[in-house]
């Protein structure tokens, strides 16, 4: 029966039926057998109100699992520690900021590990806790650079600005780590902590003026000021005689190379101060110096300034003298000058780079060409030392400056336009005949190889 | 290079890293096998060419980009590049020297004074950088001139940059700000 108002869209002819399909009704045009409208298939009453997947089949959402675990090993890591409830929680709070970040989103689960670790490592910063990148990776058993990167994305990610410990702060929270109280070893090698404290501390402090801490790892150095400290708190043969080796073995930690480097800067700067001391008449070197560290470390500021005005005295007598003579090289040792800077003859021009090249231009002795000797040396010809040279005590890298050869003559005349010679060129090019052996001496390389 | 202030600092730049091409494809074995001073690095698919005078080191890629390394100015890169594009002539290949950019200068600098580090780091906060357990020298970097400074306690200084003028800026940009913050010698 034709519809009214419809027609088929497939043939245009108005000749549309009413053709069900089983319960599903339809409108069928009878010319060409396209179906135009269809009805629904189900007729459910209750169509009208919709009822959304989350709240009635999903179950609740829950954080990712990985999360959770990490934050369990953030509470492991504070346990350890022995950190108090306040760090505990912040670091908590970055772990979870940092995980959900776009920046740590599909990183490693090693990283997520070690993410965790930096965070810990940041609260403690924050709060005023001594700990050091070191300790937590030896925690970790990670890669020191690792952690040491992840540490670095977290602060610029989350923009905290970590506050940077200096080592005196580290050093009684790692003095706790050397097993030597009481109930370790016996009475005689036995220090508690807190003495080997304060002992170490003035001494890392002088150490820092000395130049042996800036740049250099921390660890080593507590290290060295440990072992010294310890030696010096009762100096018996016994105690004097115990290598490095053998204390940390006693001590229960794992003895760090550069310590024994440390020892020896540490007690070379000892002997300068110890010098200075009144009361001594005997030549104070390496192997005496360790009993008069109490005395030295008591009265080091008094120390220093004397040995500073003995330096002082001995430059101005060298520059009298050094104006006197030209090309004389003087056998006794002598130790640096410090003048005061204000009042240096040597223009700031002058400094640095500059003494190397009046080194190579004079035909002055070099202190770089004979690096053995200590920075007690100094030829005394330099028309213009550098700052290192005049103190008492200098970084290595001052005294033992490196020679900057004289090719900056050659720069100047370079403008970047000009004419390139053929014969220049030839220089890089190989004769033909040179190529031809070239390839077959190759060949026979490649040949005789296999 | 002078500073703005009264005393010159001496600028030394050790390295500058240019780049160029020479619009047509190189075959890097016969480089390899006609040029002096060549390194062929197949795995790497590059060649190692090092010129005498200026005493350069330039990655050849087969594309025809080259990468010199060893300058010591910014003419003297160019000089270099120069030359090896005329080497480069000789062995054969239809070379046209363009695109040649100076992408990074390294220079060095001697501060007067030394510095202490953790002050200037509190000073400049966002922008300075220090972890003395994972680099000894703290790091600045300044955004708008696109120059990183690495500053050591002992007062040396390094900077790298995309230009020479914007390493001097650097430098003249660093000083105040490393004076403030310098370490007394001689203690008090």
């Amino acid at each position: 029966m034709p519809r009214a108002g419809s027609s088929c869209p497939g043939c245009g002819s108005t000749n549309i039926e009413q053709d069900d399909l089983y319960a599903q009704t339809q409108l069928v045009c009878v010319d060409c057998g396209s179906v135009v409208a269809e009805g629904s298939l189900d007729n459910e009453p209750g169509a009208g109100s919709v009822v959304s997947y989350r709240r009635t089949t999903s179950a609740a959402r829950k954080p990712c699992a990985n999360l959770k675990k990490g934050l369990q090993r953030v509470t492991a890591i504070c346990r350890i520690l022995r950190v108090t409830k306040e760090v505990e929680d912040l670091s908590q709070t970055y772990y979870t900021q940092a995980y959900q970040h776009e920046h740590f989103l599909n990183v490693s689960l090693e990283k997520k590990e070690v993410l965790a670790a930096c965070s810990v490592l940041i609260s403690c910063r924050l709060h005023d806790w001594p700990i050091t990148l070191t300790t937590i990776s030896c925690l970790l058993d990670a890669d020191p650079a690792v952690v040491g990167a992840v540490f670095k994305e977290m602060v610029s990610v989350l923009n905290i600005s970590v506050p940077v410990f200096s080592i005196t702060d580290l050093i009684e929270a790692h003095s706790q780590e050397y097993k030597i109280s009481s109930q370790h070893v016996p009475e005689e090698l036995a220090e508690d902590y807190r003495a080997l404290t304060k002992r170490a501390v003035p001494l890392v402090e002088l150490a820092a003026d000395a130049w042996i801490v800036s740049g250099r790892k921390h660890i080593p150095i507590m290290m060295a000021a440990i072992y010294l400290a310890w030696q010096s708190l009762k100096p018996t043969k016994q105690r004097l005689k115990f290598t490095l080796d053998k204390f940390c073995q006693m001590a229960k930690v794992n003895k760090q190379r550069p310590a024994l480097t440390r020892i020896i800067e540490m007690k070379e700067m000892l002997c300068k101060l110890g010098k200075e001391i009144p009361w001594v008449t005997e030549a104070v070197n390496s192997s005496n110096v360790v009993r008069l560290m109490e005395d030295i470390l008591k009265h080091r500021n008094a120390l220093l300034r004397r040995a500073m005005r003995t330096q002082k005295a001995l430059l101005e007598e060298e520059q009298d003298s050094g104006d006197d003579s030209v090309t004389e090289e003087t056998a006794p040792v002598k130790i640096p000058e410090l003048t005061e800077h204000a009042q240096s003859t040597s223009s700031v021009q002058q400094c640095g780079q500059n003494t190397e090249r009046a080194n190579v231009l004079g035909d002055e002795d070099d202190p770089c060409t004979v690096p053995e000797l200590h920075s007690n040396t100094q030829k005394n010809q330099d028309p213009a030392p550098n700052w290192g040279k005049r103190l008492l005590f200098a970084p290595p890298c001052v005294i033992h400056a490196k020679i900057r050869r004289v090719e900056q003559t050659e720069v100047k005349d370079v403008t970047g336009d000009e004419e390139i010679s053929d014969s220049e060129i030839d220089s890089y090019i190989r004769t033909p005949r040179e190529a031809r052996e070239f390839a077959l001496a190759q060949k026979t390389l490649s040949s005789s190889e296999k | 290079m002078d500073s703005s202030n009264d005393d010159a600092l001496d600028i030394i730049i050790t390295n500058v890293v240019a780049t160029f091409r020479t619009r047509c494809h190189l075959n890097l074995r016969t480089i390899a096998l006609e040029g002096i001073n060549v390194i062929y690095k197949p795995e790497l698919g590059k060649v190692l060419m090092k010129l005498r005078k200026p005493k350069i080191t330039a990655s050849i890629w087969s594309s025809g980009k080259i990468i010199c390394t060893g300058a010591t100015s910014e003419d003297e890169a160019k000089l270099g590049a120069r030359r090896l594009a005329r080497c480069l002539q000789k062995l054969g290949f239809k070379v046209r020297f363009s695109a040649f950019k100076v992408v990074n200068v390294l220079a060095v600098c001697s501060m007067p004074f030394a510095v202490h580090l953790i002050d200037f780091t509190k000073n400049n906060r966002p922008i300075a950088s220090y972890e003395p357990e994972l680099h000894p020298a703290a790091m600045y970097r300044i955004k708008h001139l696109k120059a990183t400074v690495q500053v050591f306690s002992t007062g040396s200084v390094t900077v790298t940059g995309p230009n020479v003028q914007n390493v001097a800026t650097a430098v003249e940009q660093i000083y105040p700000l490393l004076f403030e913050c310098q370490k007394p010698l001689c203690k008090s």
